[in-house]
């Protein structure tokens, strides 16, 4: 029998691995997804049947209705129908893009997510970009002469903006500018028209929210930032890098912040429901028209479909991001590729 | 104990822990100090939103009640809202990382299966989504932020867990003839609590946070709380009048608590876990 | 005429790191010099701070350690160098292949880029040195050289891949995607890239196969005499410097305790400590070590196994098959018939990914075989919890590494008392507890028993872990790598108390190793075993005296010589 003199087994990259490919890998995770969407239309959708009392009542609360109309109403919703029966419906509709119809404002749901998306993804957008750049940077700098004098104000920063509740700070926002930002809405309604003078305005009115949501996530990215690179900053190809006879910066540029990058960036993804919340109280602070203050507007009726509405439309967003996450970390780590 | 010695070193841990211990000692003791007639709208003396006077040192609120003593009452419910909910999510927590990592098997691909999915949802859209179906009550919104927020403190333990079964003293246990309660009992979790413990001072900070914002939300109970008194101070108009006698005091309330319990649980793992001492 | 100064001159080095619990003396009073195409070994054990010599000569110690004596390379003192001198001098001049290639690799760059990374950075690429004068830019070379283009930087990278006997393919690959055997030779590549005069390599072989090692070392023996390098080559295993030093030095806390030509210091080793060092590694063949561990109490008089004698453990066609991430069943073990008979000692030797850890958990009832059987006593192993411990009684196991294996929060009493109390054994459990320790040669007991692990040494928890098996009075003893992870000069009394509980308790022992010195030290019988199969089984003196198999040849083949003349 033929004896192999190398020991342990090495993967050749010429030959076909056989770890798993990466149609699999992303099938799997692409499935995973999925199942998670399906848990989540689920959860909504038992989640408000559970609520004692009658669902009509809710609705018909603010005006006196005779029972033929209460009967009428209950069979045009379909309320009269065995709960599988609705739950099969209301998947059906959320396919083809009917989320119902709100209990306040009469209108199909779908059509108020869909105006209010726009808000959203642009103080989200921007906050998270900013914060992203400004937490990494942050944290590397923090990271590398730690226990110094920036290291540590920084970090007494990030940590008291961490332990306040966002909603606060937005509230003290507002009054120590005392009324130098605008204080509600997206825009205002006596602006000049033309596209300059338009954007101007939104960016004026985006000010504080963002900054607001901005202060208390860059606070988080910076602590997971610097804590990943403190803890490659104790490996051994380091001290090779040394060796070799590079700058003190380079060894940190080129050798240690990517590898520290790599979980940084994941928990980065799975940090966006944290956004999502933090986008709720925000909108509900400046009265931003976006997705989270309808939930605000939802959770005080309680208008049920609307939030059933929203509330898949958020969990599903970031179900999203998790994905991205996974199939984002395969790309770039080679460990992770191989396996 | 060891622990303590090594904990004392730690300044903002001890600066933290000293705080919490006199705001726990104060919520207990006001009911005895404090004349609650001046709690209730009907009673109250003061005239609405006065700014802070000789009389009333932090000024009043829209129903004229001072904000001092509204302040220090509402420590009572924030604590303990915060205190049990982190109960209830730590244990629950506890209990599915251990389980999952010690059984192995589809009983820990179920339970991480659920965790994971929980993990990924917007915790505090979830407890308000859960409070706006309940009942709106102290315990409701003590069981909708449990939980919520259990599944952070399972990841957590789980991989704890992970690390101490693969330790080959456990495997030494079970071939000294050792049960899963023995190993479970003698070896994972003596090794595995200290750090839920530390783990459990961050996720009170948490819970007070979400407590308040649900407040905020208007997905409280009618108890006074830092966080109803904030929820107050917005919806009857106090900020954009520029009370900030009113929004300071519950605000900044909650952050030195949350960062009394920051302090005292990153001291906790620095303590636990050597590795961290460097880092800090 | 002045002749040139060595190559590496050490003079009255001083090494101290502060520390929170004081000022720690790693290394004191150390001489040593190194000539152009010499081989100089450093032997010591851990703590005896040859690592720290090595990171001295290039100045990388940490900024807690302060550094008294001179290093002068080529004359020149390190630590009068200025920054940009040191970092010009780093690699070009002396370049270090380090420990554990495992993690000396940046896992997420390509190993051609990695190789790459200093001759860019030193601007060398053929036939001239650097010239060390200017400190390195980031962008190559130093003033006044061009810079190497892509196409010479790509060409030297495969020519020094070729150097190593790897294909240039492998330029490509991420360190993970390599064997530790490769890795190892990459890190040499990577340290000859910018044709350094001196090379220190520092436990260069440790974490290898004794095959893949003894390849490593011909590959190293072999670029030196080329190339005309000083080698310092650091390590606690005498044996391997035996084979490729001309000079040894032995450390020992800090001190060099002997040096000399390598033939005198192994053949009639002067202090203490290099006999034990010595005495460690002992020659396959050697009659004086046949029996015969390095140890200070006395050694039972052995005879040779009795094939008279009950057979206590046995396996039979035994096949444990796993899944693989891809769902491809790997056998890790494939058919294995294995007998323990009572009062022997044998020992089951093969290299890492043989399968021999799975076959021992598989016997202890810890792994369900895939099929096949294990019987002990004739009777299968059971399957019920209950009769599992029972059985457990009888059967114990000795981990590999006893600081792991101990929980660090129980003391040594109750790590011995574990077992007992378990399975509720009767008697005064204390009397048990002092009974196992002195059996384990940990005396006096009663000093012991308040203890936690980490105020022992390393032969000190191994010995708790062995009393902690010994309270449960077993007939049989699996041990794993039991002095694999001790140091060099505590095996011998590991191995020599295993001897002895065999003389004075009838215990017998499957040892599991990697070493085939020590199934000559202590074992009656030897089974080999590569690849999940059994490839030789037998009596000691036949089977590595006599090897029938191919694979047995190439283990002993293996073996480090016996001299660097001997090559």
């Amino acid at each position: 029998m033929t004896v192999s003199t190398t020991g342990e087994p090495a993967i050749d990259p010429d030959e076909r691995r056989a770890g798993t490919s990466t149609v699999r890998y992303v099938a799997g995770k692409i499935g995973g997804a999925l199942v998670s969407l399906v848990f989540v239309v689920a959860l909504g959708f038992f989640l408000f049947r559970m609520i004692p009392g009658d669902p009509l009542a809710t609705m018909t609360r603010e005006r006196p209705t005779g029972a033929e109309q209460l009967a009428h109403l209950r069979e045009r919703l379909g309320l009269d129908q065995p709960l599988w029966q609705q739950f099969l419906d209301y998947v059906g509709g959320l396919l083809r893009g009917d989320f119902g119809t709100s209990y306040m404002y009469r209108r199909p749901v779908a059509d108020m997510i869909g105006e209010r998306v726009w808000p959203t993804l642009l103080l989200v957008g921007t906050a998270t970009v900013l914060a992203v750049l400004l937490g990494m940077w942050l944290g590397v700098r923090a990271a590398w002469r730690r226990g110094g004098m920036f290291d540590r104000t920084q970090t007494g920063i990030a940590l008291a903006l961490w332990s306040m509740p966002q909603f606060w700070l937005g509230l003290l926002l507002l009054i120590a500018t005392q009324g130098v930002f605008p204080s509600r809405g997206m825009s205002s309604v006596d602006t000049p028209d033309g596209a300059a003078a338009q954007i101007l305005d939104v960016a004026w009115h985006l000010t504080l929210p963002c900054l607001t949501l901005l202060l208390v996530i860059y606070a988080q990215y910076m602590l997971v930032m610097r804590s990943s690179l403190l803890e490659e900053m104790g490996a051994d190809y380091l001290q090779t890098a040394r060796a070799k006879g590079l700058r003190d910066d380079l060894v940190r540029r080129r050798h240690a912040v990517p590898n520290a990058l790599l979980p940084t960036m994941t928990l980065i993804f799975l940090q966006f429901g944290m956004v999502v919340s933090g986008t709720v109280t925000v909108e509900a602070v400046f009265s931003w028209p976006g997705l989270g203050l309808l939930t605000y507007e939802a959770l005080r009726g309680p208008d049920l479909p609307v939030l059933q509405g929203v509330f898949v439309i958020l969990a599903g967003s970031v179900i999203v991001m998790n994905l991205l996450a996974d199939l984002l970390y395969r790309v770039v780590d080679p460990r992770v590729r191989a396996s | 104990m060891q622990v303590w010695q090594e904990f004392r070193g730690n300044t903002g841990g001890l600066v933290g822990a000293a705080f919490i211990v006199a705001l726990v000692v104060a919520s207990l003791v006001a009911p005895l100090v404090v004349d609650q007639a001046g709690l209730d709208v009907v009673t109250a003396t003061g005239s609405p939103l006065e700014p802070p006077s000789g009389r009333f040192w932090l000024g009043t609120d829209e129903s004229g009640r001072s904000i001092l003593l509204l302040t220090f009452w509402g420590a009572r419910v924030s604590l303990l809202v915060g205190f049990a909910a982190t109960l209830l999510s730590v244990l629950v927590g506890t209990l599915v990382g251990v389980v999952s990592a010690h059984f192995g098997g589809w009983v820990s691909a179920v339970l991480m299966r659920v965790t994971d999915f929980f993990l990924v949802l917007p915790a505090l859209v979830l407890a308000a989504v859960l409070m706006a179906v309940l009942p709106k009550s102290m315990w409701t919104l003590i069981l909708a932020i449990g939980a919520t927020s259990w599944p952070t403190t399972a990841r957590l333990v789980r991989a704890q867990t992970l690390a101490v079964e693969g330790r080959p003293y456990i495997e030494r246990s079970k071939a000294l003839g050792g049960g899963h309660a023995h190993v479970i009992g003698k070896h994972v979790l003596p090794s595995v609590l200290p750090l839920v413990f530390a783990n459990t001072t961050l996720v009170v900070g948490g819970s007070i946070i979400a407590e308040s914002t649900l407040a905020f939300l208007g997905m409280a109970g009618p108890e006074i709380s830092w966080g109803s008194m904030l929820d107050r101070a917005n919806s009857s108009g106090a900020v954009t009048a520029g009370a900030w006698w009113y929004l300071l005091p519950p605000g900044v309330m909650i952050v030195l608590v949350v960062l009394s319990f920051t302090l005292v649980g990153r001291a906790l793992e620095t303590v636990l876990n050597p590795r961290l001492k460097g880092d800090r | 005429m002045t002749s040139p100064p060595p190559l590496l001159e050490l003079r009255n080095l001083g090494v101290t790191y502060r520390s929170a619990a004081g000022d720690v003396h790693a290394v004191r009073g150390v001489d040593l010099t190194l000539d152009k195409g010499e081989t100089l070994g450093i032997a010591g054990e851990s703590g005896s701070g040859k690592s720290t010599v090595a990171a001295s000569v290039l100045r990388l110690l940490p900024k807690s350690a302060t550094v008294t004596g001179e290093v002068l390379l080529d004359g020149e003192n390190v630590a009068d160098m200025r920054w940009g001198r040191l970092r010009a001098v780093r690699w070009s001049e002396a370049a270090v292949v380090f420990q554990g290639a495992m993690h000396a690799l940046n896992p997420v760059q390509r190993i051609g880029r990695q190789i790459a990374e200093p001759i860019r950075l030193h601007g060398t690429v053929a036939g001239d040195a650097a010239d060390p004068s200017e400190a390195p830019g980031e962008s190559g070379a130093p003033a006044g050289h061009t810079a190497p283009s892509e196409a010479e930087v790509d060409a030297r990278v495969r020519e020094l891949l070729a150097q190593v006997d790897l294909p240039p393919s492998k330029a490509r690959s991420y360190p993970h995607e390599l064997s530790g055997g490769q890795k190892q030779r990459v890190m040499i590549a990577m340290a000859l890239a910018c044709r350094p005069r001196l090379l220190i390599a520092d436990e260069p072989t440790t974490a290898l196969d004794v095959v893949v090692q003894a390849q490593v070392l011909d590959l190293l023996g072999g670029l030196v005499a080329e190339q005309g390098i000083g080698l310092m080559f650091i390590t606690h295993d005498l044996s391997v410097l035996a084979s490729t030093c001309r000079r040894i030095a032995v450390m020992y806390r800090g001190e060099v305790v002997e040096s000399g030509a390598a033939k005198d210091v192994i053949a009639a080793p002067g202090h203490e400590h290099t006999k034990a060092l010595a005495g460690a590694f002992p020659t396959v063949g050697d009659p004086l070590s046949r029996y015969a561990p390095a140890t200070t109490a006395p050694l039972p008089e052995t005879t040779g196994p009795d094939p008279e004698a009950p057979v206590l453990l046995s396996a039979r066609d035994l096949r444990v098959h796993f899944r693989d991430r891809t769902g491809a069943t790997v056998p890790a073990v494939a058919g294995v018939d294995l007998d323990v008979r009572a009062g022997e000692i044998v020992a089951l030797v093969g290299q890492s990914g043989s399968g021999k850890t799975t076959l021992a958990r598989t016997l202890l009832g810890l792994q369900r075989p895939t099929s096949g059987s294990v019987r002990h006593d004739g009777e299968p192993l059971p399957t019920s919890t209950s009769a599992l411990r029972a059985y457990r009684r009888r059967v114990q196991l000795v981990l590999q590494d006893p600081s792991s294996a101990l929980n660090p929060r129980h003391t040594v009493y109750e790590s011995v008392a574990e077992g007992p109390r378990i399975h509720g054994l009767d008697g005064d459990e204390r009397e048990r507890v002092v009974a196992a320790l002195e059996a384990a040669e940990l005396r006096p007991a009663e000093d012991f028993l308040p203890r936690l692990p980490h105020e022992l040494s390393g032969g000190q928890r191994q010995r708790v872990v062995i009393a902690g098996a010994l309270a449960l009075e077993p007939d049989v003893l699996v041990a794993d790598e039991p002095v694999a992870s001790l140091d060099a000069s505590v095996r011998g009394e590991i191995l020599g108390l295993l001897l002895r509980l065999r003389a004075r308790l009838g215990l017998a022992a499957l040892v599991i190793t990697h070493d085939l010195g020590l199934a000559w030290n202590i074992a009656d019988r030897v089974a080999v075993m590569y690849r999940g199969e059994l490839v030789e089984v037998g009596d000691v003196e036949q089977v590595l005296l006599r090897p029938q198999h191919d694979y047995t040849r190439s283990l002993l083949d293996a073996l480090p010589a016996a001299t660097a003349d001997d090559r």
